[in-house]
C-alpha cells in the first residue's frame, strides 16, 4: 500500500474543479484509491464522494492506494494535489 | 398605488454580480418558455425498461453538455467551459449511478423519479456541508436533473430560450446551461429574483461581460415589455424611467464606455504607482468588494487595498448562520489574495435592506432606524463573537483591519472592544494565531458619530465614512427614492462638513480616515474630500482608474 498526506492550500478547498481532476486521474489506475479527511472517507474515483468530504483550506487529507499500480497512482495523485489544491489561487507571488 | 409608493418601487436593488449598465425593454422569461417539468409518468414500465430509458437520456445529456462545453470554451473561456465538463462527469459518476439504480430497481421508481431522488440525495449532502460554494453547487445538480428529465421527454436542452427582442432578461432564476445558451446578440442584461454571487450563472454572466443583477426579490409582471435601466455597478434597476431619466442614462452609458476605453490605455502606462496629488500628498486608492472573487478584478484595476469588505453576503441566502470556519475561509481567501495590502472588513451590517430571516427579528415600522448592524451584533453577542473570531484568525494570514458599522456612541465601541479582547483571550488559550495589533476602526455613518468624533477617535485607529447612510441620516432623505435624488444631489455640503469634523478629530490622535460610500466615486467631490484631509478613498473596482486619475489632478 502507498500512502501520502496532503494539506489543502487552496482557499476554496476541495471544490468541483479539483475534485473532478482528482477523480479523472484516479480512474486511470486499476488500484483502489481511498481519500480520508478526518472521519470521512471517499473513493477517489467518485466525484460526488470527493466533494462530500467537505475538505477545506488547511484540511489534511490522507490518500491511500492499494493494488498493482499503487506506486504510480500515488505519485500521480500527489503531483495533481499539489497543482490543483496546493497554492492559493490568484495570489500573486 | 399612490405616487409615493410607486416612486419607491421604481428603483429596485439587488446584488450586482457583474458590472456595467444597460437600458432596454424587460422580457420576463416564464416557465412556459422554459421547458416545463414532466409530470411523473403515470404507468411505470418495468425497471429494466426504465433503466434503458434513463441510460439513453443520460447519454443524450452528456453529448449536449460536451457541445455546451465546446461552445463555452470558444465564446467565453476555458475556465467557464469547465463548469459543463464537471456536469458531464457528474452524470457518469458512480455515486450518482449507484443511487439511480437503487431508486429504480429497489424502490421501483420511474426514470424521472429516480433522477430526481438521486440528485436530491447529493444536494442534501452538499447543502449540509456549511460551505456556500458547495451549497451553490446544488443549483448545478438541479439543472442537471432538469436536463435529464427534458431528455426523457425527448426535448433537447441544446437550444436556449427565444428572446423576442434585444432585452433585459428577467427570470425567477437561471441555470448555467440556460445562461450560456441565451442569444447574446439580443441579451442586454440579466435580472434574477433569486440567485447568489457564487452561483455558476453569476460567474458566467461576469465572464460573458453581461450586466447582471441577482437576488432582486421579485418584479411585477406588469413591467414585462417595458423599458428599464439596469445599473449593475450601482446594483440598481430603475423601472418605468421618464424620458429624461432614460436620456441621461444613455448618455452616461456612452460616457462610461468611452472613459473605460481611455482608462484601459491609461492604466497600462500608469502601473501601480501611488496616487499623489499635485502637492505631493498620498491618497490611498482602495476597492469595495463583496467576496474573494472580486479581488482579482480590483487588483487588476489598481486597488492598493480593500477599503470595504462587505461581510454580509456570506450571511445571505443561507438557512442558518454561517459557522466560524465558513467565515474564516472566506476572509482568508481575500487576505491571502491581497498579500501585504490592507483589507478592511466591516462587521455584519444586517437589518434595514439586508434582512436575514433566520435571525428571527421582529418586523419593524422603520427598519432604516431600527435594529441593524452593530445593534444586532451587540444584542446577539454569539453571532458577533463568531465573526470576530473568524476575523482574528484570518488576521494571522495578512494585513487585516476590522471596522464596526452604524456606531452612534462610545459605549458601543467599548462593548465591541471588550468582545474582541474576549475572543483574543479564547484564541490565545486555544493556541490559534491572530494579529495582536489588528487595526480597529469604526464607520462614520450617523451624524451622532461625526459630532462626537473626538471622543470616538480616542478609542480607535481609524474612521471610514459610509456616505450613503451618513447622507440619508443627515438629510432625512431616502436615497433610493428617485423623487429625492435631486435633494440628495444638491445637499452634499452638510455631509462634507461632518466628514471634515471627523477627519480633524482622527488626525489629532494620529489615526487615518477613509471614505467608502458613493461620494468617494463622485469625481466632482474628490478635490473637496482630499482638501478635508481624507487619507483613503474606496470605490467599486470599475471606478478605480478614473478615481486614481482624478486624485493625481487634485491640488
Amino acid at each position: 500500500m502507498k500512502e501520502f498526506h496532503f494539506t489543502v492550500g487552496d482557499p476554496n478547498g476541495m471544490h468541483a474543479r479539483p475534485a473532478g481532476a482528482l477523480a479523472a486521474c484516479a480512474k486511470r489506475f486499476a488500484c483502489a484509491i481511498r481519500v480520508r479527511h478526518g472521519e470521512k472517507e471517499a473513493d477517489a474515483k467518485r466525484l460526488l464522494s470527493l466533494m462530500s468530504l467537505g475538505a477545506r483550506c488547511g484540511s489534511t487529507l490522507t490518500v491511500q492506494a492499494l493494488g498493482e499500480d499503487e506506486e504510480e497512482a500515488a505519485r500521480a495523485l500527489e503531483e495533481l494535489c499539489r497543482v490543483q489544491l496546493g497554492a492559493p489561487k490568484g495570489k500573486e507571488t | 398605488m399612490d405616487t409615493r409608493k410607486r416612486a419607491e418601487r421604481r428603483l429596485v436593488s439587488g446584488i450586482g454580480v457583474s458590472g456595467g449598465c444597460a437600458a432596454g425593454r424587460l422580457f420576463f422569461l416564464r416557465s412556459e418558455e422554459k421547458a416545463e417539468d414532466a409530470p411523473e409518468k403515470s404507468a411505470p414500465t418495468s425497471s429494466e425498461e426504465e433503466w434503458e430509458r434513463l441510460s439513453v437520456a443520460l447519454e443524450k445529456v452528456k453529448t449536449e453538455l460536451a457541445v455546451l462545453a465546446e461552445r463555452t470554451q470558444t465564446s467565453v473561456g476555458e475556465e467557464e467551459a469547465g463548469i459543463f465538463r464537471i456536469h458531464g462527469m457528474l452524470l457518469e459518476d458512480d455515486d450518482l449511478l449507484d443511487a439511480l439504480r437503487e431508486e429504480l430497481f429497489r424502490k421501483g421508481k420511474s426514470a424521472e423519479g429516480a433522477i430526481e431522488a438521486g440528485v436530491d440525495r447529493f444536494s442534501a449532502i452538499l447543502g449540509a456541508l456549511d460551505d456556500p460554494y458547495l451549497a451553490a453547487r446544488t443549483a448545478d445538480l438541479a439543472d442537471l436533473a432538469a436536463q435529464v428529465k427534458r431528455a426523457l421527454r425527448g426535448i433537447s436542452s441544446a437550444e436556449g430560450a427565444v428572446l423576442p427582442y434585444p432585452c433585459l432578461l428577467v427570470a425567477e432564476d437561471l441555470s448555467p446551461s440556460e445562461t450560456i445558451l441565451l442569444d447574446r446578440s439580443s441579451l442586454l442584461g440579466l435580472i434574477t429574483f433569486r440567485g447568489t454571487p457564487s452561483s455558476h450563472t453569476a460567474i458566467l454572466a461576469r465572464a460573458m461581460g453581461i450586466p447582471a443583477l441577482v437576488n432582486v426579490g421579485s418584479l411585477d409582471p406588469l413591467y414585462d415589455g417595458e423599458t428599464a435601466l439596469l445599473d449593475a455597478t450601482a446594483e440598481t434597476l430603475l423601472l418605468a424611467p421618464t424620458e429624461e431619466e432614460e436620456l441621461a442614462f444613455l448618455e452616461r452609458v456612452e460616457r462610461e464606455r468611452r472613459i473605460a476605453r481611455e482608462h484601459e490605455a491609461y492604466l497600462r502606462t500608469l502601473g501601480e504607482r501611488p496616487a499623489l496629488t499635485q502637492s505631493g500628498r498620498r491618497v490611498l486608492i482602495y476597492a469595495n468588494i463583496g467576496d474573494g472573487s472580486e479581488t482579482e478584478n480590483a487588483l487588476a484595476k489598481g486597488a492598493e487595498g480593500i477599503g470595504l469588505l462587505r461581510s454580509e453576503f456570506l450571511y445571505l441566502g443561507l438557512r442558518e448562520l454561517p459557522s466560524e470556519e465558513t467565515l474564516f475561509h472566506a476572509y482568508a481567501d481575500v487576505v491571502l489574495r491581497m498579500g501585504d495590502r490592507r483589507t478592511v472588513i466591516r462587521t455584519l451590517d444586517a437589518g434595514a435592506d439586508k434582512q436575514l430571516p433566520y435571525l428571527g427579528l421582529a418586523e419593524e415600522e422603520n427598519p432604516a432606524l431600527g435594529m441593524r448592524a452593530i445593534r444586532i451584533c451587540l444584542a446577539r453577542r454569539e453571532i458577533f463573537k463568531t465573526q470576530l473570531r473568524a476575523i482574528l484568525r484570518a488576521s494571522a494570514l495578512g494585513r487585516l483591519a476590522v471596522m464596526l458599522p452604524m456606531i452612534v456612541s462610545p459605549k458601543e465601541v467599548e462593548a465591541s472592544r471588550a468582545l474582541l479582547s474576549e475572543c483574543m483571550e479564547e484564541l490565545r488559550a486555544e493556541g490559534k494565531a491572530f494579529d495582536r495589533e489588528l487595526e480597529f476602526g469604526i464607520m462614520i455613518e450617523t451624524p451622532a458619530a461625526a459630532l462626537r468624533a473626538r471622543e470616538l477617535a480616542e478609542q480607535v485607529d481609524f474612521f471610514s465614512v459610509g456616505t450613503n447612510d451618513l447622507l440619508q441620516y443627515t438629510l432625512a432623505a431616502d436615497r433610493q427614492n428617485p423623487l429625492l435624488a435631486q435633494l440628495c444631489e444638491e445637499n452634499a455640503e452638510p455631509v462634507l462638513r461632518l466628514i471634515g469634523e471627523a477627519a480633524d478629530a482622527i488626525h489629532a490622535t494620529g489615526g487615518w480616515i477613509g471614505v467608502c460610500g458613493e461620494m468617494a466615486a463622485d469625481l466632482r467631490l474628490t478635490q473637496r474630500l482630499v482638501s478635508l484631509g481624507v487619507d483613503e478613498l474606496s470605490v467599486a473596482p470599475p471606478y478605480l482608474p478614473s478615481l486614481r486619475r482624478r486624485v493625481t489632478e487634485c491640488e
